[in-house]
């Protein structure tokens, strides 16, 4: 360890083995000494001390992973979960270098807009030769269809902006690329921030830093105002690709924060030249598109024809000035790598301004001079291949036979190629809570400029951009993409004196409308939530059952008393037994296991498996993506249920013990319970809870009507010890015992199970609730008569009123008895079962996939 | 020469179609060789929307919608035509093919804009890619210092003897290396083989689409509906401007070639395009009538308009 003169021990501790690198450090200066904008955060560090920083950065990290924020696309599966990790110790720029970079990053933004307007307009800067047409036309983010002549609407194209940018070793900022068709990481930024906030309440909440929050509330103003309609309340909506996009936490984020409804491709059409989107109540105008979808895939007639991410007809409603988009379509060319060669010349030219912030060195290989120069050099640089994006080559790490194919392309297709320049970073600080102390880390940071919400009606030459004053960083080599990173750190732009706090909660921007969720739910939505209740049910019913049939296996083998019960609960389970599986020889038998043991525990236990159809994680994966999809409706300690739940269903398919399989069940069904309660306490009791409920009381009441099937007229072994596992799976065995203190009768179960409205595990209960919400749903006609789904209920709910009680008495003794039970479990079964189906034609959107008249398969590149 | 121009699509479809966006390219260009007046877009059913525009390559484009329950469309254009020579007639230019690709390269001092305006047509397009192959079939025309006009021209009179025409062999997405290897093809596969042979030498072609005046055998009459959309290519010779070729026939195009529009590749001209929910398989039919506005012919063309 390399202790600092003049130091603080308490800081050289800490410090650790970070001072010594050679190159620009953001903590230390060239004599090893902190620098001052530094010195607050240090104290503050020494003050907590390393062990209580490292368990905040613990408790920071659970908070992250409590409220699900991460990049990962493969979250549906619960083996690949993954959420970063957030450093403690933030990037910190002090005032006066921030006014720089503040600066640089305003002129970067006027400038590319400058570039945007000018490529679907006059494109003077390619007929004077400023920028080579190779540059643009081969870049799939130039959309000739966006290029009509003349534009027909004066509007800013680029509304929002995210620029990555690094600090090199000798301490200056380099900018490496510019997001500019939808920039994520501003969502994610705002929830570090949040996140540290509330783990280091010491360090965060007087530190004199800028805040973010105003800056999301100027974004929200920029979208409302881009209304061309200006009514009072415009419906923004933003359009994600769907949760399987790496994206989508923050495309939840952003639309519950924003209030914006977050909507697919298939939630919106255009009629009537208008972009609408399909609600409950029909259609309803979209005025503002928040898109995070890439250019190419927006549009399936102008633009990628393959599309199904896209809505057909958006880029002639956008033309016409009926919909605004943010960012505008085709603002993606802007993210060319070699447009960074050029714009040094273009700002001179456009701008008649020096460029303030300097690009990494970038050569575009379509100049021949370019291209001898990086032919000679090549393990100088890192090249990029625009027709691939996202993969770098770099020849000091490429084999011969990669190597001498690069050479081909670059020298048919050189106009694709882009070679960047090796950067050095400098060396900033980052907290390792397992070593307790900082190590040397280097970064990329992203910052995020908007368009100034008072200057959208203002020409391209008038408009002027605002920075959020902080941003995004992430640890790694130069230019390594966000999305693979797994240590995100917080930015902090340090103020003169101590911001006052801003609630993040958005303050009202004007006159605000009170709105309440209602018509306006898109069916989509409703869709998602009503199986997301059916899902979750059958979760529990049948976490319940496997519950109570691994209590019998364990009794059982205590009681050597045989196990009747099995089969029958191995029925209810859909799970099949070969008989002959119990006599297999090969199995390991002692006196302690029997072999009917173990093969019966081992199908069991294959509901925990991964592989399984309709195993627990099977359903419960189904659970998730319906969840997923309707984010912004879950609230964040639902969300956390969620979180929990996913985290018992990751260790469950290794289950080998029947102990070890309870206890994940104990787990399951309370955290499925609090779910589904805080579903209940949280969600406005309006149609999308409606859905939800509906989705559970009729996943319930048909598995209750099959358990009781099972139970008194189909069991192989019907009696006591089933109708007590139907009662506990049902979670009426105190009611029952309290009620009756008596033997386990039939009829009193059927009682408590059927009949007994008041009961709310009771198949009457149900029926009555869900006759209730179904009266409530909206109905699109204006009929006086009962639609199909209250039919239904009515026909349900009569044949079990019509029921002569007497008929059911002797069920043990009297065949007729039997008989007159199993129709009236089919008489209500029939009914519960066609419910789903005419709900689902009645409210949930059934958009088939648009199709092409020519199907114009390209041929692609050979 | 005067023509009269009809050209229907129609669309069957074997269920409804509740919701289509579609674009057409179909209106004929207005160019300085070619006017074209009393032009008529006829669409059933009507559609609830339409707009014109002039697209990026200057074509005429046509959005519409149509957004009630439909089984059939149908899209007739109908246009009086008047062409005049093209000045193709007394090119002269000496540049050689290699100097004319010299043009087209990269080159920050080049301010021409014309060859600026040509280069997009170099490049490769979703139809059309650039390969070896197709640079070695072209360079047997393309001899070291030859005149580019003469290579071209006897590109485009090889592609016409060496190729077959056989509307059996191809579709939309029939690789140019297909073509090229067996021989086979339609107006639009030696237009784009034509295209890629120019490309993979690093000259600059544009696709062009449009109609032709055909004529009927000796001694019969003109049937309705015989004649049918055309495409070929253009080739920019530098200091001169845009030369058009017509490989399927090994000629180059004159006052009997109407001009539609032009792109990169079909891609970019296709007549009719859309998106639409529901309608279940489709049947297409097209006619389209190139009939010359003689004396003769005046009874015709009254009853067809």
């Amino acid at each position: 360890m390399q202790h600092l003169a003049n130091l603080d021990p308490a800081v050289n501790a800490i410090l650790g083995d970070y001072p010594g690198h050679d190159g620009h450090d953001e903590l230390l200066s060239d004599n090893q000494q902190p620098r001052a904008h530094w010195q607050g955060v240090l104290d503050d560090i020494v003050q907590l001390g390393p062990d209580v920083l490292a368990a905040r950065s613990e408790e920071a990290q659970n908070l992250l992973h409590e409220n699900g924020v991460t990049f990962n696309p493969y979250e549906d599966d619960p083996g690949q979960l993954r959420s970063w990790q957030l450093d403690c110790v933030p990037w910190v720029i002090p005032t006066q270098e921030w006014d720089v970079l503040e600066a640089g990053l305003k002129q970067r933004s006027r400038l590319l807009e400058h570039i945007l307007d000018d490529l679907y307009g006059a494109r003077r800067i390619i007929s004077e030769g400023l920028l080579p047409p190779e540059l643009i036309y081969t870049h799939p983010g130039f959309l000739f269809s966006a290029a009509d002549d003349p534009p027909q609407v004066e509007r800013p194209l680029l509304i929002f902006h995210g620029t990555d940018i690094i600090r090199d070793s000798l301490g200056q900022w380099q900018v490496l690329a510019d997001w500019t068709q939808s920039p994520g990481g501003a969502g994610y930024a705002l929830e570090n921030r949040i996140t540290l906030a509330r783990a280091l309440p010491s360090l965060y909440r007087d530190a004199p830093i800028k805040r973010l929050a105003g800056f999301l509330q100027a974004q929200h103003r920029c979208l409302a105002s881009l209304a061309s309609t200006h009514r009072e309340q415009p419906n923004i909506v933003l359009l994600s690709p769907g949760p399987g996009s790496p994206g989508y936490f923050e495309h939840a984020w952003l639309a519950n924060y924003m209030n914006f409804s977050l909507v697919e491709g298939d939630d919106l059409v255009v009629r009537d030249g208008q972009v609408s989107m399909r609600t409950l109540g029909g259609l309803k105008q979209v005025d503002v598109i928040l898109r995070q979808i890439n250019d190419p895939w927006c549009d399936p007639l102008e633009l990628r024809p393959d599309s199904l991410l896209g809505v057909p007809g958006l880029l002639q409603a956008a033309r016409c000035g009926n919909v605004h988009i943010a960012n505008a379509l085709g603002a993606g060319i802007l993210e060319h790598p070699g447009l960074l060669a050029f714009l040094p010349s273009l700002c001179r030219e456009l701008l008649g301004e020096e460029l303030l912030l300097p690009c990494r060195e970038t050569l575009w290989c379509g100049d021949p001079a370019a291209l001898a120069q990086v032919r000679a050099e090549l393990d100088g640089w890192v090249l990029r291949d625009i027709s691939k994006p996202g993969r770098l080559y770099r020849a000091d790490q490429m084999g011969l036979e990669a190597l001498r194919d690069l050479r081909i392309s670059m020298e048919r297709h050189p106009y694709l190629f882009t070679a960047q320049r090796h950067i050095a970073p400098a060396v900033a600080p980052g907290f390792n809570p397992q070593t307790k102390t900082f190590e040397r880390q280097s970064a990329t940071l992203r910052f995020f400029s908007l368009v100034e919400p008072d200057d959208l009606t203002k020409p391209v030459n008038e408009r002027n951009y605002r920075v959020m004053p902080g941003g995004l960083a992430w640890v790694g080599e130069p230019g390594a993409p966000l999305m693979k990173s797994r240590l995100v750190k917080d930015v902090w732009v340090t103020a003169p004196v101590p911001q006052p706090h801003i609630s993040l909660l958005r303050q009202a921007l004007g006159p605000i409308v009170v709105t309440r969720d209602g018509k306006d739910l898109p069916c989509r939505v409703a869709e998602s939530l009503f199986w997301m209740g059916r899902y979750g049910e059958r979760l529990d019913i049948r976490g319940r059952l496997l519950r109570e049939a691994l209590a019998r296996l364990l009794q059982d083998d205590r009681q050597e008393s045989g196990s009747q019960l099995m089969p029958d609960l191995l029925r209810a389970l859909d799970i099949a037994v070969d008989p002959e599986a119990f006599a297999d020889e090969s199995l390991p038998a002692n006196s302690r296991f029997p072999r009917e043991y173990i093969v019966t525990r081992d199908r069991l236990l294959q509901l925990f498996a991964d592989d399984l159809p309709d195993g627990l994680p099977a359903i419960f994966a189904h659970f998730v993506r319906n969840s997923r999809a309707v984010r912004d409706h879950l609230g964040d300690d639902t969300w956390r249920a969620i979180n929990s739940l996913r985290q018992h269903f990751n260790s469950m398919s290794r289950t080998r013990g029947v102990v070890v399989g309870q206890r994940h069940l104990e787990a399951m069904v309370l955290d499925l319970a609090a779910f589904f309660g805080l579903c209940n306490e949280t969600m406005p009791h309006h149609y999308g809870w409606r859905f939800l409920d509906i989705g559970r009381f009729i996943e319930r009441t048909l598995g209750s009507l099959e358990l009781l099937k099972l139970a008194l007229l189909d069991a192989d072994e019907p009696g006591i010890p089933l109708w007590e596992v139907v009662l506990a799976t049902t979670d009426n065995l105190t009611v029952y015992r309290r009620r009756y203190r008596s033997q386990l009768h039939p009829l009193a179960i059927l009682d408590l199970l059927l009949f007994d409205e008041t009961n709310p595990r009771s198949v009457g209960y149900m029926l009555k609730r869900l006759g209730r919400q179904i009266a409530k749903l909206p109905s699109p006609g204006s009929s006086p008569y009962r639609n199909l789904e209250q039919r239904l209920i009515i026909q349900a709910t009569s044949c079990l009123h019509l029921v002569d009680i007497e008929t059911l008495t002797d069920l043990e003794g009297s065949p007729a008895a039997r008989e007159a039970l199993s129709n009236l479990l089919d008489q209500l079964i029939e009914p519960m079962s066609e419910l789903s189906n005419a709900l689902s034609h009645s409210h949930f959107s059934h958009v088939e996939a648009p199709r092409q008249l020519v199907s114009m398969h390209y041929t692609g590149q050979p | 020469m005067r023509y009269l121009l009809r050209h229907t699509t129609h669309y069957q479809y074997s269920g409804a179609v509740t919701l289509s966006h579609n674009e057409a390219r179909i209106l004929p260009r207005v160019l300085p060789w070619q006017d074209c007046s009393n032009t008529q877009l006829v669409i059933t059913p009507i559609p609830d929307r339409m707009r014109e525009r002039i697209d990026f390559f200057g074509n005429r484009v046509v959005y519409f919608s149509i957004e009630s329950l439909h089984e059939s469309l149908d899209v007739t254009v109908t246009s009086e035509i008047v062409t005049h020579p093209r000045a193709s007639a007394d090119i002269f230019s000496s540049i050689s093919w290699e100097q004319a690709a010299e043009e087209l390269r990269h080159d920050p001092r080049q301010t021409n804009r014309d060859a600026l305006d040509a280069r997009l047509y170099v490049l490769d397009s979703p139809f059309i890619f650039q390969s070896p192959g197709l640079a070695d079939y072209a360079r047997s025309s393309f001899t070291p210092g030859r005149n580019l006009v003469d290579a071209v021209l006897e590109l485009n009179q090889r592609i016409f003897s060496e190729f077959t025409y056989d509307p059996e062999f191809t579709t939309l997405a029939t690789p140019l290396q297909d073509v090229l290897a067996s021989k086979r093809g339609v107006c639009q596969d030696f237009a784009h083989l034509g295209i890629g042979c120019l490309r993979s030498l690093g000259l600059a072609a544009r696709y062009v689409s449009g109609y032709m005046e055909t004529l009927p055998p000796p001694g019969q009459q003109k049937l309705l509906g015989a004649d049918a959309t055309h495409a070929w290519l253009a080739v920019f010779v530098p200091g001169w401007g845009w030369l058009e070729l017509d490989p399927t026939n090994g000629c180059v195009p004159d006052e009997r070639y109407i001009i539609l529009g032009w792109g990169r590749d079909f891609a970019d001209v296709t007549p009719l395009k859309g998106v639409m929910t529901g309608g279940g398989d489709h049947s297409l039919s097209v006619a389209v009538d190139v009939l010359p506005q003689e004396e003769g012919a005046q009874g015709q063309v009254r009853d067809l308009v």
